[in-house]
């Protein structure tokens, strides 16, 4: 872990929700799967609609993306645009009535939500497979990681290029190729954190790139140095807390067997200002990939989705680590959004995930 | 090759009977007895009659027996897995040569020793190419020393029962096999009853008339229904069947045969379709569960039919048969039926009537292994000696004429090399009468395992067409383990003990007696003496390179 | 060593060379092997004398026997003798989707694109970049069914292009070659295998050729274990105890002459070759710059050794890279290890090619099978063995081409379809070595490619 110096401390948000008058924070106690619906394809990203609209976006491996409105009474899939993407898409972002994706094919492009217009793309974004997209909570401005070990900004309405970040070893110490998979702005957009296969995560300030703080999560990287040789791991999803104090890095703990992700699915929550770690989950009944995570807006908890064969949706104390509830995912889910559906349910959260073949609606409760 | 008094002794006195007159009686248990010899011969007499007899029309030179010492190398290593301590030589030389060899095993078998080999042979046939596997270990060595019969060891391995008894470790032989249906059925087959029926899998044998789909897929048919719960017990499904496509195109069920041909009856009991799939569930959750709901065990077990009719089976001897051919392969170096998993008419025994004789009579004796062991070592056919110098080509393995030179197996190899680098006079005295001996060889003899157990990963274990790998060649020649333990000449080791020989003569002596278990002879005495004679002032330099010459050589590496 | 002037065989009848079952030539009895001798019109009597000759006779193995009657009578024996195979082998099962045979676009294609390659035509995955400008070397062969989807029994199949009878091992393609292409007198290993993963870590196997013909196996280091020669002893005396041993065993072993016994003299008599060859295996003696080239993974480090091994002699030399049994993850498995054999490949060829070792070399990548096209709810691909690839590069081949043709979702191949037994003739042929060649095992004839195997004669140069 190395802090960076004179770094300002983020402006400290108003807790939204979760705190009871009482002071005694409410956790959840059940998460339940309340609908399942099918994919034509695997789902790898996930971007909530508007909240007008019920309306979810899904970046698939037929190089497509779909609209589907989960609350239909027969949900189904509609292809906004058919393979505009040459590759499946890893990345997708909403702002306004704008959609971007970004995908293996290295290309970046802009979508009208509505219509599936092709508003701009950008071919060779970078030179190798992206990985992921996170969005600014304005709306000004993306960032992408790929596989050339790169973090770019882009504008949202010019889609000019702000700027070009390395950083990162292009190469494990092993001397295979390494990836970077993760990517995500603090909810203020101060900040812009960043996760690689190696486990090295790296904390910008967004607007100017400089590094403020490293964090190395070397359980993350599961190299294999006797039995297979090679390694499977990796920093999958990151999250900030909604005051931005907080930074969860998921993924995956030791694997006994890589063949089949058979290891502990990973969580480490760190105070990353001060570089300490607040704590460490380790799931070892729902094993495999943690591949998204949100903080609860009291950030007193956590949601956290992933899988190997299977998939799991669970929810954790972001105090101690605790596992709060937990359900068996009917697939291995690759990302999710989650939002409170309701001003009085306070405590009650669904949540919309998208994997392998198929999504779900989850009940996140405290009763 | 000149035979010991005591073996010229107990030879005329099988050629005085002359050979035996063959029975023309059927016996009495209804065994397949007509043509053999007498049920109540003693079994040395009868193997060196059938093995005499054919030799005897087919003019085949046999050689003459082994000398004494030849034996009681020859009868250690198979009985004890090592070679004789000098303590075992100095107490052999004081017997009176009538009743040396008798007495020699009749020790041997008392000897912890004994159990703890066939241990690690029957661990060695049953669980080959297995990882190590203590519970079955511990299985085989409990039931050795309680001398239980081999059909109970063949029921208890097949029973696998999740007891906490000490039969508990024989249900490892299913168990690692378990997640192989075909692996269960070929095992078995070869394992138990010297059959071969793998290629009898997709189409009848293609060499073997014997072999039929029917035949495979009625052996798997006992099995099929066996499954490993998440617990890892094993246990079996109410119903299921075995279906199979003939060559033909054809489906066809699978009757429960055995190898006889004798078809079991299916006595699974007819079940709603609501109560399969409720028992469908429970084999699920039994599956997958740690702590799945109670199961009841089905009413009707395919499995222990199996052993039943492997039991009863009086027309094929398959069991018996099985385990006769392997320990007489194991102690004379070819079976009878060879190679062992080919039991069937397109390869017959060599000794037909001698197979047969056997196992009647390990049948009619409760199954006892030790009964059959004592047997055959104590015959003129496993006494012969293993050279052959004329120009002549030798005879065939089978004939049994010439003693086969066999190679020992890790666990002998890295037993007799610790066995040969103690120190001559550290020994516990060999006096058979005293039990205090008995536990304190018990206790030396684990010490000198634990010694010997780092070696054995070194060898190979001998196979069929076996060669000395150039591994091992480098593996004497060049690794530290061996420079470090097998040549240190520390007080208690014999290079430490020769440290303080100054006569060349006797260090020759010794060194030949300890590792090879018999006197140099003229020429390896000269040879020797050139040898320490040539290293001017670095004598002990010189004694651990003859040491290492001997231990490392031929007649270190094989059975003979 | 034997004298030249030994009896040789009249090749009267058949083709069938005799492998002896116990007990070897020079003492054959009334077993099947006397009979597989009688019919190459040897007479008992001529090896009995041969076996007799004293010492010299204890020398030489059975096997070195034979390989006496093989060199005297096959003319081209010594071109052939130059030749060489490394076999990198994908343990565990690499995808064909990923490498050799990528289907883009569809369904099962996973999302890496295919590109083309300096043969006009040829397009593999964007994962083999390297390779892809060198495909002048390669032919890839891309209708494999050989149906065996599980790894004990599909390496089986592939190391030996068949799979054991009951009673019977075969020997794998390295002891094959090791024994048609090794030289008695070479002073080098004729079969090395490298396999320093753990997982699904198999030594390879000589079958019925016998430990002569087993790998020297390297598992846990770089170096052959025992191949260096103890400090406390001085040459000179390493030399010299091993002569006594030889001395001591020589009356014990000539009076029970057996292929087990006679083993045990041969293999120390293999030991100083050995130990001389430990050099070979150091790659600290090649320029830094080579060393570089290879790049940092084992695997590189490994086909550097490889190289030096052909260099120096060594006929056959397996490379295993493990493990590619991407059940889960598939994508991320391939993008690693595909890195590791792209580049390491590619500098093996180039490396060889620039040495002039690549014209008498054959570079195979093979594994025990390829992967599903369908893929799994882990991002993973299984086994899968009905429609795969793999590559035969260098000596032999006709570069560039490609054979058969799977389906446009890779399930099934809809050309020319091959088994494991027409892959080991093809690559038999490749090197000269007629496949249809037969031991004899006493009575029984063994092809060294199994029965009707068809070598793929359009891949061949």
């Amino acid at each position: 872990m190395n802090q960076q110096d004179n770094v300002e401390p983020s402006p400290s948000q108003t807790p939204e929700a979760a705190v009871e008058p009482s002071g005694a924070v409410s956790m959840p106690t059940s998460v339940k799967i309340d609908k399942t619906f099918p994919l034509p394809a695997i789902g790898f990203c996930l971007a909530a609609g508007p909240s007008s609209s019920p309306l979810v976006y899904v970046g698939t491996s037929d190089f497509s993306v779909y609209a589907v409105d989960p609350t239909a009474e027969k949900v189904e899939a509609r292809v906004l645009s058919e393979n505009r993407h040459s590759s499946y898409v890893t990345g997708l972002v909403r702002h306004g009535d704008t959609l971007v994706s970004a995908g293996y094919d290295c290309a970046i492009i802009w979508w009208n939500a509505q219509t599936g217009e092709v508003l701009r793309r950008i071919e060779n974004a970078h030179d190798k497979w992206i990985r992921r997209l996170a969005v600014s909570p304005d709306g000004t401005r993306i960032a992408s990681v790929a596989d050339d070990m790169r973090t770019k900004l882009w504008d949202f309405s010019s889609g000019e290029c702000l700027a070009v970040w390395g950083d990162y070893a292009l190469k494990t110490p092993h001397h295979f190729p390494s990836m970077l998979y993760a990517v995500t702005f603090s909810p203020d957009g101060t900040w812009l954190a960043t996760g690689d296969r190696t486990g090295k995560v790296l904390v910008r300030e967004s607007a100017t790139g400089r590094i403020v703080a490293t964090i190395e999560s070397p359980g993350m990287y599961t190299w294999d140095p006797k039995a297979r040789r090679h390694s499977i791991g990796g920093v999958r999803s990151l999250a900030f807390s909604s005051d931005s104090a907080l930074l969860a890095v998921g993924g995956i703990g030791h694997v006994d067997n890589i063949d089949h992700l058979d290891g502990v699915s990973r969580i480490e929550i760190f105070r990353w200002q001060s570089g300490e770690r607040q704590c460490l989950i380790e799931d070892n009944k729902y094993k495999g990939l943690v591949e998204a995570m949100r903080f609860a807006p009291g950030n007193q908890w956590l949601a956290a989705a992933g899988g190997n064969n299977d998939g799991f949706i669970s929810v954790f104390s972001t105090v101690d680590g605790k596992m709060l509830a937990q359900e068996k995912a009917p697939m291995h889910v690759h990302d999710f959004e989650m939002h409170s559906p309701s001003a009085q349910a306070e405590t009650e959260f669904s949540l919309i995930a998208v994997g392998y073949q198929q999504g779900v609606v989850v009940g996140i409760r405290n009763s | 090759m000149l035979a010991s008094a005591y073996r010229l002794c107990f030879a005329a006195a099988v050629i005085s009977t002359g050979l035996l007159s063959t029975s023309a009686l059927l016996a009495e248990d209804g065994l397949p007895a007509e043509g053999l010899l007498p049920a109540d011969s003693a079994l040395p007499v009868v193997i060196d009659h059938y093995v005499d007899q054919q030799n005897q029309k087919g003019g085949i030179p046999v050689v003459g027996q082994a000398t004494d010492y030849v034996l009681l190398r020859r009868m250690t290593l198979d009985l004890a897995g090592r070679i004789p301590t000098a303590a075992e030589q100095t107490w052999y030389a004081t017997l009176c040569e009538g009743e040396r060899t008798t007495l020699l095993v009749d020790r041997l078998m008392n000897l912890p020793d004994f159990n703890l080999h066939l241990r690690d042979v029957l661990d060695e046939m049953l669980l080959a190419n297995r990882p190590f596997n203590n519970e079955f270990r511990t299985y085989l060595l409990w039931a050795l020393e309680q001398n239980r019969p081999w059909h109970q060891m063949f029921r208890d391995m097949l029973t696998a029962a999740d007891s906490e008894g000490p039969e508990k470790g024989a249900a490892e032989f299913l168990k690692t096999r378990a997640r192989q249906l075909d692996d269960l059925t070929n095992d078995t087959a070869i394992l138990f009853f010297g059959v071969n029926i793998s290629c009898a899998k997709c189409h009848d044998h293609p060499l073997v008339a014997d072999w039929k789909q029917d035949h495979f897929y009625g052996m798997q048919a006992f099995f099929s229904r066996t499954f490993p719960t998440k617990k890892n017990t094993l246990t079996e499904k109410h119903f299921g069947e075995v279906k199979f496509r003939t060559t033909g195109g054809a489906e066809k069920t699978a009757a429960m045969m055995f190898l006889t041909g004798a078809v079991v009856e299916d006595r699974t009991p007819s079940f709603t379709d609501e109560e399969r799939k409720q028992l469908e569930e429970a084999v699920r959750k039994l599956e997958r569960e740690d702590q799945p709901p109670e199961y009841t065990a089905p009413t009707f077990s395919p499995r222990l039919s199996l052993i039943d009719a492997a039991l009863s089976d009086t027309e094929g001897m398959f069991l018996a048969r099985n385990i006769v051919n392997r320990t007489w392969g194991r102690l004379t170096g070819t079976g009878l039926v060879d190679p062992g998993d080919q039991m069937h008419s397109a390869n017959p025994a060599s000794h037909p009537e001698l197979l047969s004789w056997l196992a009647r009579d390990l049948i009619t004796h409760e199954y006892d292994l030790r009964r059959l062991v004592r047997g055959i070592v104590l015959s003129n056919t496993y006494a012969r000696s293993s050279e052959w110098t004329s120009t002549e080509a030798p005879p065939a393995a089978q004939t049994f004429a010439v003693a086969k030179t066999r190679a020992l197996t890790p666990r002998q190899l890295a037993a007799s090399l610790t066995v040969a680098i103690q120190h001559p006079d550290r020994w516990p005295v060999v006096d058979p009468a005293a039990e205090n001996t008995a536990s304190e060889w018990a206790a030396r003899r684990k010490q000198l395992d634990d010694q010997a157990n780092g070696l054995v990963r070194e060898f190979e274990q001998p196979f069929d067409g076996f060669q000395v790998a150039v591994d091992e060649a480098l593996f004497f020649s060049n690794s530290e383990r061996l420079q470090n333990e097998l040549l240190k000449d520390s007080d208690d080791r014999i290079l430490g003990y020769l440290k303080s020989i100054e006569d060349n003569t006797k260090a020759v002596n010794v060194l030949w007696k300890n590792i090879l278990n018999r006197d140099p002879d003229a020429d390896e005495i000269q040879m020797a003496q050139d040898w320490l004679g040539r290293s001017g002032n670095d004598h002990n330099h010189a004694l651990q390179q003859l040491a290492w010459a001997l231990l490392s050589g031929a007649e270190m590496r094989f059975n003979h | 060593m034997q004298s030249p002037q030994r009896p040789v065989a009249s090749r009267a009848s058949g083709s069938g060379e005799s492998i002896p079952i116990e007990p070897g030539p020079g003492i054959t009895g009334q077993d099947m092997t006397s009979q597989g001798i009688a019919s190459q019109g040897i007479t008992r009597r001529s090896i009995l004398r041969n076996a007799a000759a004293g010492a010299s006779a204890v020398v030489a193995s059975d096997m070195t026997f034979l390989n006496q009657l093989r060199s005297a009578e096959v003319a081209d024996e010594l071109k052939k003798q130059e030749k060489r195979v490394i076999l990198l082998w994908l343990a565990g099962g690499a995808s064909q989707l990923e490498t050799w045979d990528p289907k883009p676009g569809v369904k099962t294609g996973g999302p890496f694109r295919a590109i083309p390659t300096n043969v006009p035509g040829v397009r593999i995955s964007e994962l083999l970049p390297e390779l892809a400008t060198r495909m002048q070397h390669t032919a890839v062969i891309r209708s494999l069914n050989t149906k065996i989807a599980d790894h004990g029994q599909g390496a089986d199949l592939m190391e030996c292009g068949r799979l054991n009878d009951p009673g019977l091992k075969y020997p794998d393609l390295g002891a094959v070659v090791a024994r048609e292409l090794g030289r008695l007198e070479s002073r080098v290993p004729d079969y090395v295998s490298l396999y320093t993963a753990t997982e699904g870590r198999r030594k390879g196997t000589s079958g019925f050729l016998g430990a002569r013909y087993a790998p020297m196996f390297l598992s846990e280091s770089m170096t052959p274990p025992n191949i260096v020669r103890q400090d406390s002893i001085t040459e000179i005396a390493h030399q010299d105890r091993a002569a006594l041993q030889n001395a001591l065993s020589r009356r014990f072993a000539n009076a029970r002459r057996s292929q087990a016994v006679d083993s045990h003299t041969s293999a120390y008599q293999r030991v100083n070759g050995l130990m001389a060859s430990a050099e070979l295996f150091d790659i600290e003696k090649e320029p830094a710059d080579v060393r570089a080239r290879y790049g940092g993974t084992q695997f590189g480090e490994q086909c550097l050794i490889a190289r030096r091994l052909v260099e120096a002699g060594v006929p056959f030399v397996k490379v295993a890279r493990a493990w590619w049994d991407s059940h889960g993850q598939n994508f991320e498995t391939h993008q690693e290890l595909c890195a590791d054999l792209d580049h390491s490949m590619s500098v093996l060829l180039d490396d060889l090619a620039e040495r002039g070792l690549l014209q008498n070399t054959l570079v195979i990548t093979l594994g025990e099978f390829g992967r599903t096209p369908q893929i799994n709810a882990s991002l993973g691909r299984d086994h899968f063995a009905s429609a795969w690839s793999c590559s035969l590069s260098g000596h032999g081949v006709r570069g560039g081409s490609v054979w058969g043709k799977t389906d446009d979702l890779g399930q099934t191949v809809v050309e020319g379809e091959v088994g494991a037994a027409d892959l080991f003739a093809t690559i038999l042929q490749a090197l000269g070595i007629d496949h249809s060649h037969e031991y004899m095992l006493g009575a029984r004839p063994v092809p060294l490619a199994d029965f009707g195997a068809k070598p793929i004669r359009e891949v061949l140069a």
